[in-house]
């Protein structure tokens, strides 16, 4: 076997000039599919750390209760009693915390939009005083400069209000101006309220044009709601990505524990509410989500950087295979001759055929070794620079301001395996046919 | 002469609200304010809803609606623009559903629904059940421009299903035609008033007296200034309707 590969690479050297542009080719192939692999999983840390600030936790026990059956209001009842069912059973919990949840006008001196409302007791969220920045007064008012003004910790106030950068160049307000916010109550009355802005902080991509955070006790007056009501309890895992199973997991628990929970429903909360009015019954039930349930109206984001990721790696590597055969194909018949003395000489057709498809692998491994080596060097270096993204669509979209590309050793591994296999797969046929050359007529074929 | 000054002297002196009349006469009033606009059989008309907010385009809807009072039975059909047409309300008891062609879909709405997010609701274009859904309590007589008016408080009855729980209405103490309203929030904010310049009467053979409507109806947001909805009733026909008028299949096949 060893002898086998002694060839493989000692030909790859003697055919300097062919190795070198297909491998050239395979590791820019690699290179990109480093960059393509990082910017996904840029995009998705970005996503989760955004509904994971914004309006999720990574596990939501939520609820809606319907005194009618007409209504649908997205409220927990009886939220200490859930929250400490959640405590007591939820592996893997990091923390938790329990937000009030609402839609509204928010409406300055001179304008007004709708968002989301999140009503946060501040002091019972650490994690969310060390995610939100504070945005330069710049960012929001013409010529602000890069004066940092609010506390986040203002939010303990019963009439405050965090806005993010957008939202409040929008309604041309600044920290200490007062907004009003009205609401439809769960009782179908209009209410209102004053809020004062104590902080601005810097967007976090697409969905912080419609979120706006309150204090807990803000939106419970609001809502005209008890002080054991509450919108969603958030669960924080030590790994999201076991989301899923732990989700499972409390839909049983709070089933045994008699309570109704609704059939999952892998969509945000606000999406339900035609769904849930149109239901027959009454009462409350619980509805258990994930992070990605409550961005499902993003996911297409990803969903679109990974289909064309893949169309494109698809077409690449068409190509790259194409050329990879055409060139095993001149290699078998250049070798002739060689391969009707060795198989004359006793060598099986099986090494005959592993002989060529270890320099096709050879080529393989070494080529996206170094293009991924070079792509998640390239990542990392834009991901350290911070570079901006000058269109404000494409960061919407990618909820960032700056590129942020995330590579791991895992998408290399899959990047030289993928590439090798194809490699390898592109070199079949010429193996094969090299393999079932008759000694003697490949001895024959030089004259 | 003495007795006359007296009496002159204490005029000037009271306030307007020591004028108040009972209770009886409240709730006499608003009943009658329901009751003139009420007609025991079917009603169509053609309105017109301007909708003007800052920093926004001007938006006008024209609209057919229809009711059978008798079932609480209301439907809003759009006409125009050409973009809206074939959208539709229907109110069926106490469910509202909202009709989209483009999507071919019925969706169930509140009742509180702001109509294609104007500043009109349901109840501007239904019947009037202000008896049937608030208590009423004398606030004062004042004087509306010319007109001399009652100013009554209304609060919402426990359990009923409205969108501002107390309004203020100043009703013509001659004709007794309503000349404005105010809404208010649950926290006591104005949300907005509403102006009623010009009611008209029509015979109704149903009813076998008139039913009386307001010509126009100007909303002005009380919270977003500047914002107003304007609406226009035309064309008031209180004919018998087709049995099959409030159905969600009638209102589809308008939208094909």
């Amino acid at each position: 076997m060893g002898s086998l590969f002694s060839i493989a690479v000692r030909n790859l050297v003697r055919a300097r000039l062919r190795t070198t542009f297909l491998g050239l080719a395979l590791a820019l192939v690699t290179t990109l599919l480093m960059l393509l692999l990082a910017l996904s999983q840029g995009v998705t840390d970005t996503m989760i750390r955004s509904a994971t600030t914004l309006s999720s936790g990574h596990v939501n026990v939520a609820g809606w209760f319907k005194s009618k059956s007409s209504d649908a209001s997205p409220l927990v009842l009886d939220a200490p009693k859930v929250r400490k069912i959640v405590e007591e059973n939820t592996p893997g919990l990091d923390f938790v915390v329990d937000r009030g949840r609402g839609w509204g006008r928010v409406i300055s001196d001179t304008t007004s939009l709708n968002s989301g409302l999140t009503g946060v007791d501040i002091a019972d969220e650490p994690r969310l005083v060390e995610t939100l920045q504070l945005a330069p007064k710049g960012d929001y008012v013409e010529g602000g400069g890069d004066a940092i003004e609010g506390d986040i910790a203002g939010l303990a106030r019963p009439d405050s209000a965090l806005v993010f950068a957008a939202q409040a160049k929008r309604l041309e307000v600044a920290v200490g101006d007062v907004v009003t916010v009205t609401v439809e109550t769960m009782s179908g009355a209009r209410n209102t309220a004053e809020f004062t802005i104590v902080a601005v902080a810097k967007d976090i991509g697409m969905m912080s044009n419609w979120s706006v955070f309150v204090s807990k006790a803000g939106i419970q007056k609001l809502y005209a709601l008890d002080d054991d009501v509450t919108g969603a309890i958030q669960i924080h895992l030590d790994d999201h990505t076991r989301a899923n199973e732990v989700m499972g997991h409390l839909q049983n628990v709070f089933a045994e524990q008699g309570y109704e929970v609704m059939e999952h429903d892998p969509q945000a909360f606000f999406m339900k509410f035609e769904t849930v009015a149109g239901e027959d019954w009454t009462g409350q039930k619980l509805d258990l989500t994930t992070w990605s349930d409550e961005i499902s109206f993003m996911t297409w984001v990803l969903s679109a950087i990974n289909s064309v990721s893949f169309l494109l790696m698809l077409i690449l590597s068409t190509i790259i295979a194409v050329g990879i055969t055409n060139s095993m194909m001149m290699n078998v018949r250049e070798r002739t001759t060689e391969i009707g003395t060795l198989r004359a000489i006793g060598m099986s057709r099986s090494k005959v055929m592993l002989m060529f498809l270890f320099e096709a692998i050879v080529l393989g491994v070494v080529s996206t070794l170094i293009g991924g080596l070079l792509g998640m060097g390239i990542a990392a270096a834009l991901d350290a620079a911070d570079v901006s993204i000058p269109a404000e669509a494409v960061r919407a979209i990618l909820m960032t301001d700056t590129l942020h590309l995330v590579v791991t050793p895992n998408q290399l591994l899959a990047a030289v395996i993928a590439f090798s296999t194809i490699a390898a797969g592109a070199a079949f046929l010429p193996a094969f046919r090299a393999a079932r050359l008759q000694p003697v007529k490949a001895i024959q074929h030089a004259s | 002469m003495k007795y006359i000054v007296a009496s002159l002297l204490t005029a000037l002196v009271l306030p307007r609200a020591a004028w108040a009349i009972d209770q009886t006469k409240v709730d006499a009033v608003v009943a009658e304010l329901d009751e003139r606009q009420r007609n025991s059989g079917d009603y169509k008309a053609l309105a017109y809803i301007e909708q003007k907010e800052r920093g926004k385009n001007d938006l006008v809807y024209q609209t057919v609606f229809y009711r059978r009072d008798d079932d609480d039975k209301l439907m809003i059909l759009f006409l125009k623009p050409k973009s809206e047409a074939g959208k539709g309300y229907l109110r069926l008891d106490k469910n509202m559903f909202m009709y989209d062609p483009t999507v071919g879909k019925w969706e169930r709405r509140t009742e509180r629904e702001r109509i294609m997010g104007t500043d009109s609701r349901r109840q501007d274009f239904d019947e009037s059940r202000l008896a049937e859904e608030f208590d009423a309590k004398f606030v004062a007589e004042e004087k509306l421009g010319k007109f001399d008016v009652y100013h009554l408080e209304l609060k919402a009855k426990k359990g009923v299903d409205v969108a501002y729980p107390v309004l203020h209405v100043w009703v013509d103490q001659n004709t007794g035609n309503m000349l404005k309203q105010q809404d208010f929030a649950l926290s006591g904010r104005l949300m907005r008033t509403t102006y009623y310049p010009k009611w008209k009467k029509i015979f109704s053979e149903s009813k076998g007296d008139e039913v009386y409507f307001p010509e126009q109806i100007r909303i002005f947001d009380e919270v977003e200034k500047g914002n107003k909805t304007t609406i226009v009733i035309t064309e008031v026909d209180l004919k018998p309707l087709s049995t099959n008028i409030f159905t969600k299949a009638w209102l589809e096949s308008k939208s094909r």
